[in-house]
């Protein structure tokens, strides 16, 4: 499904920040990037989001290469990802509902689907009750599981989380990992950076950074519950 | 407040507008009315009379002949002054006269004329009476290149003033714009609302411009009634023909769109997304 293909990356004036990336995420995957702080996850699943364009290289997507796209043909390719960010970037002058609208409303999706889809989605993530509230009132664990509902409204076939749990208590982190492996299970494809593995008895595979390369590459684990 | 801006700019070239509109309905009016004034010697026969109304009658640039005997202006005047003039005067001062409507305002055909005339016996003197439309037909063109120039300006500095007002909403809806395109909206999408902004300043700025037209024109016209009760002259201020003000919503519209989407296309383009 996504194909790395000794991608490197560096921003003018600085140091590179991944090298020489080799990597294959198959469709149905769950995916963990691994590494401290730095070491170059967030640009990797920016790089995979056609967020950047890498220096060299090329990554492979569906046949389509993500390095030589043109700049129009970004936003509809972006629709095919659903991301899931760090500081969750929530409007927080729309009520949830709104807020998870969003993506449908930019697809042109009429307002009945809209409707039907976006109260899937938010009951997917227990916050059907809460759909005319701000997000500026719910709790850090809500609103990642706000931003999970935006993420997956549009029925994307990738997920993309940046270090979704970094902010949040363990019952949280818990509790929105449950939310990935769920997905995963009915063949999304989860891509999830973060700074350690959760515990879970799930399937999944791990790619380490280390300022800038991989590691190590560990196949398909089973964890013990 | 951004729609009175647009208003009382568009209200300057556009009161220009009406103002030369109306001059020129006045020039207009008024050169069908030029005329050159022949007057006879006093002691003209009847003969010299028929022989110079033959010449004016031959003539191609003579629209229409009047003439007006003398006894007859005399009586005009009389009765014009309403006061018994004959008691003061003790003959009839007044020649006799043709009043003559010419088909140009050319000043070399009017000069031509004027000097064949001029050698017909019996002619006392000619007065031209359509020098001055000519210099106020000049004196509205220099008017109206004026109101081009003052519109070309101000549709520029409205163009800045409506492209930065967008340009602050963008900065505004910074998040949201950042959001939409991280989830895959498109620039022409993004653009979108701030364009129907730009094109809804146009829409009230030009009924604003209209509003402050048409209550002028209501005001002028009270006071010129006033005017025309005191002095007896009969002049209305016209109001523009509504296809004007039509153009007038349409261009500010245009102006609104323009600005809005220039302004929020750079703005888009230069914001930077997910750092």
């Amino acid at each position: 499904m996504i194909t790395f293909e000794k991608v490197c990356k560096s921003y003018p004036g600085s140091p590179e920040i991944l090298q020489n990336i080799n990597l294959e995420i198959l469709s149905g995957e769950l995916v963990f990037v691994t590494g401290s702080s730095g070491a170059g996850k967030t640009t990797l699943l920016k790089l995979t989001s056609a967020l950047e364009k890498p220096s060299s290289g090329s990554i492979i997507f569906e046949s389509q290469n993500l390095s030589q796209i043109k700049d129009k043909e970004i936003p509809i390719l972006r629709r095919r990802f659903g991301m899931i960010f760090q500081d969750h970037k929530l409007l927080y002058d729309r009520n949830c509902f709104e807020n998870v609208a969003l993506p449908l409303e930019i697809n042109n999706m009429s307002k009945t689907d809209t409707n039907r889809r976006v109260r899937a989605a938010l009951d997917k993530v227990d916050l059907l009750k809460k759909e005319k509230m701000m997000p500026i009132t719910l709790s850090g664990g809500e609103q990642q599981r706000l931003a999970i509902a935006r993420a997956i409204v549009s029925r994307p076939s990738i997920l993309i989380a940046d270090e979704p749990t970094a902010n949040l208590d363990k019952e949280y982190a818990e509790e929105i990992m449950n939310i990935f492996y769920s997905f995963q299970q009915v063949g999304v494809t989860v891509i999830i950076s973060t700074h350690e593995l959760p515990s879970s008895n799930i399937n999944f595979k791990r790619f380490q950074l280390n300022e800038g390369s991989i590691q190590n590459l560990i196949g398909h684990v089973h964890l013990p519950s | 407040m951004m729609i009175i801006v647009i208003g009382i700019t568009l209200c300057l070239p556009s009161a220009g507008l009406l103002l030369i509109e109306n001059a020129s309905q006045i020039s207009q009016n008024i050169e069908h009315e030029a005329e050159i004034s022949i007057f006879l010697n006093k002691n003209i026969s009847k003969d010299q009379i028929d022989f110079i109304e033959l010449n004016l009658k031959k003539n191609n640039l003579v629209k229409k002949i009047h003439f007006e005997p003398k006894l007859i202006a005399w009586e005009k005047l009389q009765t014009k002054l309403d006061v018994a003039v004959s008691s003061s005067v003790s003959a009839n001062p007044l020649p006799d006269a043709f009043f003559i409507s010419l088909n140009t305002l050319d000043e070399i055909k009017i000069k031509k004329l004027i000097d064949k005339l001029d050698g017909i016996d019996g002619i006392d003197s000619i007065t031209i009476d359509g020098n001055w439309i000519k210099k106020l037909r000049i004196a509205l063109s220099l008017g109206k290149l004026s109101v081009i120039f003052l519109a070309a300006l101000l549709i520029v500095v409205l163009l800045v003033v409506i492209g930065n007002t967008i340009r602050l909403q963008t900065l505004t809806y910074k998040d949201e714009i950042e959001v939409s395109k991280l989830i895959g909206a498109t620039n022409a999408f993004i653009q979108r609302p701030f364009m129907y902004t730009g094109i809804l300043y146009g829409l009230g700025g030009g009924i604003i411009t209209i509003s402050i037209l048409k209550l002028s024109v209501i005001v002028l016209n009270a006071a010129l009634f006033k005017l025309v009760s005191i002095f007896g002259t009969d002049i209305i201020f016209k109001d523009l023909p509504h296809k004007y003000y039509l153009y007038i919503v349409i261009l500010a519209m245009f102006i609104g769109l323009i600005s809005s989407y220039i302004s929020a296309r750079n703005s888009i383009k230069r914001l930077k997304i997910y750092k």
